[in-house]
């Protein structure tokens, strides 16, 4: 396959990439300690576990439907995490086996009553989100653990070499590339998003609805089930509000990567630049010394700007074909 | 070759409150097309349901090869060759052709992964029996509706179907296209070893390409595998409707004191229309006739300000004017449309009767603060639903509730409540039966003796033809002519070819 720089064009990402090229240059050269080492490693460990947070919700987004309830799991993996290791000594790798369970257990549970009560996902999730932020609440009284082993709070410390590069980015960093594989080269990924793309051809196609939706949940619970991980690894104890402010961040990045809401299109590069776009504005605004304050108008300008190219291509895409597909 | 390949004995289906078969039977030989008629509700549907694997059968066979078989799922029919092509397209718009054709049973590589460049080769296989000569990589939605449908039946020949079930295939295909779908079920007919079950409301097609028709009427077999060659269309008629068919007879004459009410000249648009002249007079109905993707509905649209005229002059009653938007259209100059997609644009199916007949008028009726009763509605209302007898238990029906036609009656209704002087139908009786569809000639036609303008937009010439006065002939986003009707099929329709072909 020869690739074309106007086949280039049509992908979500190649605009989003030029983008981030763009303001990196930009910044970089109104302020150079942009590329500071200090200022990489921050800048990457914000959005590592944002990356994993942002695929969460994707993979719900192309099946149709949405996930409250990702900040809801990501913190209720995070307490138990945390509290398994605290207050039973678990030892580290089966704390994390355990997190992930629960992640995929949560996540099921939001797959398998979506499916079997026919009810959509948006009301199913909202009452999972209660439902686990208050079995949180319950079991922590609101008090985070603090004594996280030093194995885990090492590794949230933990720099690749003598690179300014966390080691806590490498796990999103291949996480982003497994499921790249998994949405463009897998069976499972390819049906889910012919089932976003229209329920009733996927099922004629004898795509099984049931297993596409619980699969998409079970793993957007896993993910963040990692993501509650990352996050106590890096601010080194498990607080019980972790994960509160995910949800609506979740939804920006695929949106300003080109997704649709109502199924059948992400893209997973395009919402991992999506990611590290929301972030390098962020920090951007830091380092000029913006009043932290208004970061989110700067946050809805941008989704709005998104939003808006996307559909100007779409109309353009139209418009072409409207005129030049005539037999 | 007198095999059969599915036959369904004395099938019984009920829902709450119809009987919908009744000792229905079907038999399909091996390597035959096969037509299976009926009007909306005679149990047509209900019988494709049931070979599908949809529904269930109260009682009776399904045999298929002369075995027993029971389908409980679409699946199940899948998996016994039996493949259908859908009224509403069913390709995943986002997927390439190949990927959507190979989608049930993706080639992987030695690691599991999806292997397109398989993919491509694989179903360029099933698009060249299909003569589909694209890119296995194109998007589907890069496709014309013509070639979207040949790509559903290749996908169907990819499953190994042997039984091929074709539910109106052509409604949306213009008469060039359709011969050419023609000639290719023959082809693989012929070919393939496959038989074919052709569910049509377009007579001439049948008798075009079938061997053996069955007709349901009332959920029971009005004929059963009658041959072709023993019917002609007065008998075919009489079977499905149990009476003759009323032609509707237009006896208009055009008016002499023509009295243009619109006027296009020059006309350019940005979805690129050049040189569109038209003029449509005072209780006029003309036609515009063309092939898919002639950009007929494309004008309309551009005329009612849904998009963009760029050049040239619209004159309404002599003045000139500019119509920036539908609402526009309508409260200023009195223009609706009626679109042919009444599902997705005229109506709001999950709505009842009042809300949908009453949406054009909200703003002429409401009070001073802007609050509208349904009082105030109904009885604006009621006289149309009434005189166009629209079948409805109550105006608070749900419109999904109702039949096809009974919908488009109210999308009728819509635009009459409105007190149009210029009326836009699109496709009016697309998926209709024969009682309605002549129904809703009548009613176009009484509409325009009573002083409405009428611009019908419409694929099916026999209607063209009997309903318009005069007939435009779109290609091209262009005009490529115009035909004075005097409502004599064959030299009309032979001046309306020429155009086309031209």
């Amino acid at each position: 396959m020869n690739i074309k720089l106007t086949s280039l064009f049509k992908k979500d990402w190649f605009g989003l990439l030029i983008v981030v090229l763009i303001s990196i240059f930009i910044i970089a050269t109104i302020k150079p300690t942009f590329l500071s080492p200090f200022n990489l490693y921050v800048l990457m460990v914000s959005t590592s576990y944002m990356l994993i947070i942002a695929l969460a919700q994707m993979i719900i987004i192309a099946i149709g439907q949405m996930n409250l309830s990702v900040g809801a799991i990501g913190g209720l993996v995070a307490i138990s995490f945390s509290g398994l290791m605290e207050v039973y000594q678990i030892s580290v790798p089966m704390a994390v086996l355990m997190g992930l369970l629960i992640g995929v257990g949560c996540g099921f549970l939001n797959g398998y009553i979506t499916v079997k009560s026919g009810i959509s996902a948006f009301i199913i999730t909202l009452a999972t989100l209660y439902i686990f932020k208050g079995i949180n609440l319950g079991v922590t009284e609101a008090e985070p653990f603090y004594n996280i082993p030093e194995t885990v709070k090492n590794f949230g410390n933990a720099k690749v070499g003598n690179t300014p590069i966390p080691f806590l980015i490498v796990i999103p960093i291949v996480i982003t590339f497994l499921m790249w594989i998994f949405m463009n080269r897998t069976e499972t990924g390819r049906h889910m998003l012919a089932y976003g793309n229209s329920i009733q051809s996927a099922e004629l196609l004898g795509i099984s609805s049931s297993k596409v939706v619980i699969s998409a949940h079970v793993i957007s619970g896993l993910l963040a089930a990692i993501a509650g991980m990352l996050v106590v690894c890096r601010l080194q104890l498990g607080t019980p509000n972790i994960g509160d402010s995910w949800l609506l961040p979740s939804f920006a990045a695929p949106v300003i990567g080109g997704a649709i809401l109502a199924g059948g299109k992400v893209d997973v590069i395009a919402t991992a630049l999506g990611v590290l776009i929301v972030a390098i504005i962020s920090q951007a605004l830091v380092i000029f010394k913006i009043d932290p304050f208004f970061v989110q108008i700067f946050l809805g300008l941008m989704i709005l700007l998104a939003v808006f190219v996307n559909r100007y291509r779409e109309y353009k895409q139209e418009v072409s074909r409207k005129i030049f597909n005539i037999e | 070759m007198n095999e059969l390949c599915l036959e369904i004995n004395s099938a019984n289906k009920s829902f709450p409150g119809v009987k919908a078969l009744d000792q229905a039977n079907f038999k399909l030989k091996k390597g035959s097309i096969h037509a299976l008629l009926g009007e909306n509700g005679a149990g047509k549907s209900t019988l494709i349901k049931i070979i599908t694997g949809v529904h269930k059968q109260d009682s009776g066979l399904l045999l298929i090869n002369g075995k027993e078989k029971i389908l409980n799922t679409p699946n199940d029919a899948t998996k016994f060759g039996i493949s259908v092509v859908h009224q509403e397209r069913n390709l995943i718009r986002r997927f390439s052709v190949g990927e959507n054709l190979m989608l049930n049973n993706l080639p992987k590589t030695a690691l599991g992964l999806i292997d397109y460049d398989k993919i491509a080769i694989q179903s360029k296989k099933w698009l060249e029996i299909m003569d589909l000569d694209i890119d296995p990589n194109t998007t589907v939605s890069e496709l014309t509706v013509a070639k979207m449908q040949l790509c559903e039946i290749a996908k169907a020949l990819s499953l190994k179907a042997e039984i091929l079930l074709l539910d109106e295939p052509t409604s949306s295909l213009s008469p060039q296209e359709s011969e050419n779908l023609f000639s290719l079920l023959r082809k693989i007919v012929r070919d393939e070893g496959v038989s074919i079950v052709f569910v049509s409301h377009k007579l001439e097609e049948v008798f075009n390409i079938c061997d053996e028709v069955t007709v349901l009427r009332d959920g029971k077999n009005a004929c059963t595998s009658e041959s072709i060659n023993n019917l002609d269309r007065k008998k075919l008629v009489k079977l499905m409707i149990g009476r003759e068919e009323q032609i509707v007879k237009s006896d208009r004459k055009s008016d002499d004191n023509k009295d243009a009410i619109l006027t296009l000249t020059n006309i350019k648009t940005e979805l690129g229309h050049k040189d569109i002249q038209l003029e449509l007079n005072r209780a006029e109905i003309i036609g515009l006739y063309g092939l898919v993707g002639a950009g007929r509905t494309e004008l309309v649209k551009c005329l009612i300000g849904l998009e963009k005229i760029t050049a040239g002059s619209v004159k309404i009653n002599g003045k000139d004017v500019t119509i920036d938007s539908p609402k526009t259209a309508l409260e200023k100059f009195k223009i609706g449309y009626i679109s042919e997609d009444r599902k997705k644009e005229g109506l709001i199916l999950i709505h009842n009767v009042l809300d949908n007949t009453s949406i054009t008028i909200w703003s002429q009726i409401k009070r001073a603060i802007g609050l509208v009763t349904d009082k105030m509605i109904a009885d604006k209302i009621n006289p149309y639903i009434s005189e166009l007898e629209v079948k409805t238990p109550s105006i608070y029906q749900l419109i999904s509730n109702l039949s096809g036609g009974n919908q488009q009656k109210i999308s009728v209704a819509k635009w009459l409540a409105a007190g149009t002087d210029i009326l836009i139908i699109d496709e009016p009786t697309v998926g209709i039966d024969i009682k309605t569809k002549a129904y809703l000639h009548k009613l176009i036609i009484e509409l325009a003796d009573k002083g409405t303008s009428i611009i019908l937009i419409s694929s099916d010439m026999p209607e063209m033809i009997s309903l318009s006065d005069k007939i435009i002939v779109m290609k091209d986003f262009q005009i490529a002519g115009i035909v004075e009707n005097d409502h004599s099929y064959d030299s009309v329709s032979a001046e309306i070819m020429e155009y086309i072909h031209k």
